[in-house]
């Protein structure tokens, strides 16, 4: 090409600078007319060379002297040649499409910014965010930046496409060629570098090394580009192979595999460990096993635990029992076919097991038995109870050499002298009265109790007990002399003086005790009215009596509610007696009961039953006394260590809580004459009742018969051995394991088990706990 | 349930209780994960009666009527046992037959959750769901006004000052004359607020510990944590690590005997020392890490008996006013480390937190001031001291900000916000719009819990059982057995996770501002809310 084929173009016109519109206008004009090539004296204005598509497919060289402006050769085409003879300004190349630019300087910012197709040869520097936002389209050859000497910052920044080769011409070995953070969200295209690229971002590029295609193709373009910016003679010291880099995207699946971040495992390993020391921040003070454990653990890392506590708890209906009768325990032998064993168990809790478990106890076992949580029957003891009339006293254990005085024969005192017996000492039982039984024997009518059974019993006790004294005068002398003979002394006299109103004609009433054992005695004639002052279980007794004995107009009167409850309340109604309450006597007259409001109760017999108070005199000054009660603790102790007391010389109650209160004192007697401690003899705290389920019983069934009542007791707190534990266990740890000596256990494999509570919550009987693990 | 119970006053149906336990007896295998895994027992296995009957028309027909049972997972009723609604049970179970829903209707919980006198404690947050901050919007997007800035291109420095600085004059004259010049840290304005060691687990506190640590070294990220009231670990007083730490000293002094003994021995200053007045979840109320979490490292650690409540008073016991108590502590605290450590107070957000200020701006020793608004979490309060005391954050931050540009001390003592920023997950947004209202950094807690641990605390009371340390996800537990399910190297890795992603929304926000080396502290203009009322408050624009 010879200067003569140029048409030169001023950029200025008579010393002014022509606007780049109308250079722009010329330049398309001068096209338009058949010019391919143009000189263009530039005084900075903008896109020299750029859009020259009005010449078709023709190729034009544009040549631009003095100062390019910003955007030489932008949106080129691929028919145009430009070449700048000095440096050029910003953007050079903008959304080349095709152009090829050969600059003879520097160029500075946003060279081939968005490029696409086209080549740029620059035979100086660039200046920052060169060769970013460049692409590469399938259809065309793609896009090429040469860059003489270096680039400069964020260089290739969201490059997606595009060769670059950057010669690093002039730059010593510790420069970066690429500059400040090249290549930050590079996604396509390639980077050559003679020198350092150090500092690119190692998140999006990565540098590969140079194949033999790579370096042909790079060293055939290399002396093209070196002719182009007239340095040829650089050529053969750019052709050293292993002074080139390249430098390509990262593809999406090899930036997931290597995150930015180095790994923890390693940072705590190498760093976090190294400065604190071996386990970290702690590792001085506690040892923690690196990594995680399951959330459903096993063994020792279960927070809560299986526990099978059988015995630990006592069922409601035993801890209900005054005497404290395990009538769970007699269900299991039922069902376990041990009915004798049941019935006779009987006798080592109570010597009265026919004539109060089986009639008069108003049974507060089954008044408190779990089966009432969902209004279930509940399993009927009376059977149990009554079958215990022919049995035989139980064996006695080894004889003491202690002597034990009991003074009372009534329920309570035989209790205590049965209990003392059955553990071996001797006892000595010492009454006022002609018989044994106190009030059972004297008072209660025959209606509630069949005579026979209650002779059985008694004489049971007389077997048993031997040495009875009746008749006896007991003052404070004998009292006295009673206490330093014998180790240790139960008073248990009773409740015999009865209560008094202070009103006129108190003298024309009778008192309860002495009406009842008339009446059982056959000596009693009531009439046919009879007024009952007190309307307690002992006054409904009186009323069933004196209807027996003819009575038919029978009122029992009361200061308030009447407390008479069960069974004797109910067979005095069936009498027909009348309740009236709250209604005061003001006197009583020949003709009855005249009450505060001028009433009068007509009567022919008028009965006092306001209960009865214990006649102390003969204890003296030994004992202390409270309201005309001997004070006792829990264990029934006296005020004298050797004394102690129970029934109702201690506070008025049942038959049973008398029989209970033997029992328990003998047992406490027994404790202290053996050096044990007493605190053995409380009883185990009772089974929580929503440990029973209920579920496995039918709702509707009353059951009928020994073995039925014995499948129909929950069974509370007392394994029934039923193995659904097992069952329902998820993971199979639980296994039952047969005592060489003494029944069975369930037991749990800590290795298997989860702590999943499910044996607790299927267990028919409230065995099964779960406790927190022991603390780590 | 006992067809026959009695009707006591507690006594509740699922129908009363916040949560309830919804489950499907065909779906479920039986294998007692989620009885195993329910950290307040709410759940049990429980038998349970089905009648069968067959019936015909037909006259002397067998008419069949039978009971059987069946087996099922049962939500336990009693108060004590209410379910949290932490929905261990649904993670668990391995054919989705169980989970917990938050009651539709009005639940009764809130009558009966005193029994024997003690109000309901728990831990947590104020279980209110609506955040100011949510609301506030930038609205000042530079398009071609400042030079916008690209958040994923451009570099920014994302760093604050924390530290008392100087007036350029005073500044000047005391490097002339050689005089003491206040201890200033540049570090990140999102810092990990007090969390103790104590109300967090070991393997939670180091885990946050070892990834804030990381950030500084690998990330180039200037992250600092609070310690807490509760001591700091010996091995980490002696360490490098240290000036990562800002050591907090409350109250109840725990720890700081070891902090004493530590001090001639440090490799590195700590970052600062923030001596807590108040907490935003409680005020007035002090600190308490009840007993269930005092085992014996945590006794070793804070210097007390194992196995007791540790409270710590609502005041210190020897300050009986602001002017004594800030010159006494910051002063002290300040002599500790020789006048190198910045020293600040934190309160909980208050109507009369002005009067702390102007006092702290009359102290050459004050670094700055904290305030933790309403929203904050706690390890354990009560419920009328979380519910119904404390002031919102953002009013807060904004007055004292404003209160400063009065008396031109706005770049001088910088103030930091906490309570409640990204409850709802909108961290980089609240912490922004905090930035811009005023303050210098905020300190976050419950967030991390939350994004770093899995922590399972919701606004609708879920969970909330911080107190009495049976976290199901380890987090705030000392019970091995629960705390070793959370691992320290995983809660790292989280928090180095949510630092950079924070990092990146936050320049997304500041970017269009054309902010990339400092933070566009009190830039109110940026600023606008949908509430007329609330931006008259806030002196922000009113935006609809």
């Amino acid at each position: 090409m010879t200067q003569n084929d140029f048409i030169y173009i001023p950029g200025k016109r008579e010393e002014k600078r022509i606007p780049s519109r109308v250079l722009e206008e010329i330049v398309h004009q001068q096209i338009r007319s058949g010019q391919r090539n143009l000189e263009i004296e530039a005084f900075g204005q903008h896109g020299i060379g750029g859009r020259l598509w009005d010449a078709g497919t023709d190729p034009v060289n544009i040549r631009i002297i003095g100062h390019s402006g910003q955007r030489a050769g932008s949106l080129g085409t691929a028919n145009t040649f430009i070449e700048i003879m000095g440096p050029a300004s910003d953007d050079l190349g903008w959304l080349n499409a095709g152009a090829q630019i050969v600059v003879h300087g520097h160029a500075s910012n946003g060279v081939m910014n968005g490029a696409a197709q086209g080549r740029v040869f620059v035979g100086g520097s660039i200046g920052a965010r060169g060769m970013t936002m460049t692409k590469h389209n399938p259809r065309f050859d793609p896009p090429e930046l040469w860059v003489l000497g270096t680039a400069g910052d964020y260089f290739g920044e969201f490059m997606a496409g595009g060769i670059a080769v950057v010669c690093g011409y002039g730059s010593q070995p510790e420069d970066r060629v690429l500059g400040y953070r090249p290549l930050v969200g590079m996604v396509g295209g390639r980077v050559f570098v003679r020198g350092s690229a150090a500092g690119f971002s190692e998140k999006d590029a990565k540098q590969v090394a140079l194949s033999d295609d790579d370096w042909q193709w790079l060293k055939t373009r290399l002396s093209t580009f070196l002719e182009k910016t007239g340095r040829p003679d650089l050529l053969a010291a750019f052709s050293m192979r292993a002074d080139w880099i390249l430098l390509t995207a990262k593809s999406p699946h090899e930036k997931a595999d290597s995150p930015d971040r180095s790994d923890m495992r390693y940072f705590r390993k190498q760093i976090w460990d190294r400065e604190l020391g071996p386990g970290g921040l702690i590792g001085d003070l506690q040892e923690i096993p690196p990594g995680t454990i399951p959330v459903i653990a096993k063994g020792d890392l279960r927070r809560y635990v299986p526990v099978w506590e059988q015995g630990k708890y006592i069922s409601p209906c035993q801890a209900a029992c005054p005497t404290g009768i395990p009538v769970q325990d007699r269900w299991t032998m039922v069902r376990t076919d041990n009915v004798d064993e049941a019935i006779a168990m009987g006798l080592s809790h109570t010597p009265f097991p026919a004539t109060v478990c089986g009639y008069l106890c108003p049974s507060p076992c089954m008044a408190s038995c779990t089966r009432h949580q969902q209004g279930m029957v509940p399993v009927n003891v009376r059977d149990l109870g009554r079958a215990g009339e022919t049995v035989p006293p139980p064996q006695p254990e080894q004889k003491t050499d202690r002597k034990m005085a009991v003074i009372g024969a009534g329920p309570g005192g035989l209790s205590a002298a049965w209990h003392l017996t059955l553990k071996g000492h001797t006892v000595t039982v010492f009454d006022t009265g002609a018989a044994i039984g106190g009030k059972i024997s004297s008072v209660i009518p025959g209606s509630r109790i069949p005579r026979k059974t209650l002779e059985t019993e008694l004489k049971r006790i007389r077997e048993l007990v031997s040495d009875i004294r009746l008749n006896q005068q007991i003052d404070a002398k004998e009292f006295a002399r009673i206490r330093e003979e014998y180790d240790f002394i139960i008073v248990a006299a009773g409740a015999r003086k009865p209560k008094t109103l202070p009103v006129p004609g108190i003298e024309k009433a009778c008192f309860a005790n002495d009406f009842l054992s008339d009446a059982k005695a056959g000596k009693a004639e009531p009439g046919r009215q009879v007024v009952i002052i007190g309307a307690g279980n002992v006054g409904c007794d009186v009323a069933t009596e004196a209807h027996r004995l003819g009575a038919r107009d029978i009122t029992l009167i009361d200061v308030q509610k009447p407390a008479a409850f069960g069974r004797e309340r109910e067979d005095a109604e069936k009498c027909g007696a009348v309740f009236q309450w709250p209604v005061f006597t003001r006197e009583i007259t020949d003709q009855g009961v005249v009450l505060q409001n001028g009433d009068l109760l007509p009567a022919e017999t008028v009965v006092v039953a306001i209960g009865d108070m214990p006649d102390l005199d003969f204890l003296g000054t030994f004992l202390g006394v409270e309201n005309g009660f001997v004070t006792v603790d829990r264990f029934n102790r006296t005020t004298d260590p050797k004394v102690f007391a129970i029934g109702d010389v201690v506070a008025p109650g049942l038959i049973t809580d008398a029989i209970g209160a033997g029992k328990r004192t003998a047992l406490v007697i027994d404790q202290i004459a053996s050096g044990k401690d007493i605190q053995g003899v409380l009883p185990l705290p009772v089974v929580d009742k929503s440990r029973i389920h209920l579920a496995y019983y039918d709702p509707g069934k009353i059951a009928d018969g020994m073995a039925a009542c014995a499948d129909e007791c929950a069974s509370c707190g007392n394994c029934r051995d039923c193995g659904i534990c097992v069952a329902i266990c998820p993971e199979g740890a639980i296994f039952r394991v047969e005592m060489k000596k003494d029944g069975f256990e369930y037991r749990v494999d800590p290795e298997k088990c989860i702590g999943c509570g499910f044996c607790k919550g299927a267990c028919p009987c409230g065995i099964w706990d779960m406790m927190p693990n022991t603390p780590v | 349930m006992s067809s026959n119970r009695s009707l006591e006053p507690s006594a509740l149906s699922t129908n009363d209780l916040p949560w309830q336990v919804k489950y499907s007896n065909d779906r479920c295998t039986l294998c007692g994960q989620c009885t195993a895994v329910c950290p307040v027992k709410a759940i049990e296995l429980a038998v349970f009666r089905k009648r069968r009957i067959k019936t015909s028309i037909q006259p002397r027909a067998d008419q069949v009527s039978q009971y059987d049972i069946f087996y099922g997972i049962q939500q336990k009723t009693d108060v004590a046992y209410a379910c949290i609604g932490c929905a261990m049970c649904t993670l668990v179970c391995p054919n989705d037959a169980i989970h917990p829903q938050k009651n539709p209707g009005l639940d009764r919980m809130k009558f009966h959750i005193n029994q024997q006198g003690v109000p309901r404690r728990r831990g947590g947050r104020r279980n209110a769901e609506g955040s100011i901050l949510d609301r506030i919007k930038f609205t000042r997007i530079s398009m071609l006004t400042d030079p916008a800035l690209d958040a994923g291109r451009h570099e920014f420095e994302m760093r604050t000052l924390l530290g008392r600085v100087l007036s350029p004059r005073e500044n000047m004259k005391r490097l002339r004359e050689k005089g003491w010049i206040p201890p200033v840290r540049e570090i990140y304005p999102l810092i990990i607020g007090g969390m103790s060691f104590g109300a967090l687990s070991p393997t939670m506190w180091e885990g946050l510990q070892m990834g804030v640590t990381y950030l500084n070294e690998e990330m180039g990220m200037p992250v600092r944590m609070c310690t807490g009231e509760g001591g700091c670990p010996p091995r980490l007083l002696r360490s490098r690590f240290l000036k990562y730490v800002i050591l907090q000293i409350a109250s109840g002094y725990f720890g700081w005997d070891e902090i004493i003994h530590a001090i001639p021995h440090m490799k590195e200053d700590p970052c600062a020392i923030e001596i807590k007045y108040g907490q935003g979840a409680k005020p007035g109320d002090g600190g308490l890490l009840m007993w269930h979490k005092v085992n014996k490292l945590i006794a070793a650690i804070r210097g007390v008996p194992a196995g007791v409540s540790l409270p710590s008073p609502p005041t210190h016991q020897t300050q009986y006013s602001i002017e004594e108590s800030v010159a006494k502590m910051i002063l002290s605290m300040s002599m500790a480390w020789g006048f190198r450590v910045p020293v600040y107070p934190k309160i909980s957000a208050s109507s009369t937190s002005l009067a702390v200020l102007n006092n702290l701006t009359r102290n050459d020793y004050a670094s700055g001031l904290a305030i933790d608004g309403e929203d904050g979490g706690t390890g354990a309060a009560y419920t009328v001291s979380m519910d119904h005391m404390g002031h919102p954050i953002a009013s807060c931050i904004r007055d004292n900000y404003l209160n400063l540009i009065k008396i031109g001390k706005q770049n001088e003592i910088p103030l930091f916000a906490g309570g409640g920023i990204g409850k709802n997950g909108n961290l980089a947004a609240n912490a922004a719009a905090l930035i811009m209202l005023g303050a210098s950094g905020v300190q976050i807690g419950k967030y991390v819990m939350q994004a770093a641990a899995g922590c399972v605390g919701t606004e609708e009371d879920r969970c909330n059982v911080c107190n009495v340390g049976i976290c199901p996800k380890g987090i705030t537990s000392q019970d091995p057995r629960l705390y070793r399910r959370l691992d320290p190297e995983d809660v790292a890795r989280r928090v180095v996770d949510l630092f950079v992603s924070f990092d990146t929304e936050l320049k997304k926000i500041v970017a269009p501002l054309g902010r990339s080396t400092s933070l566009p502290i009190g830039m109110s203009d940026a600023l606008g809310i949908d509430d007329f009322s609330a931006a008259q408050r806030l002196s922000i624009k009113y935006v609809v």
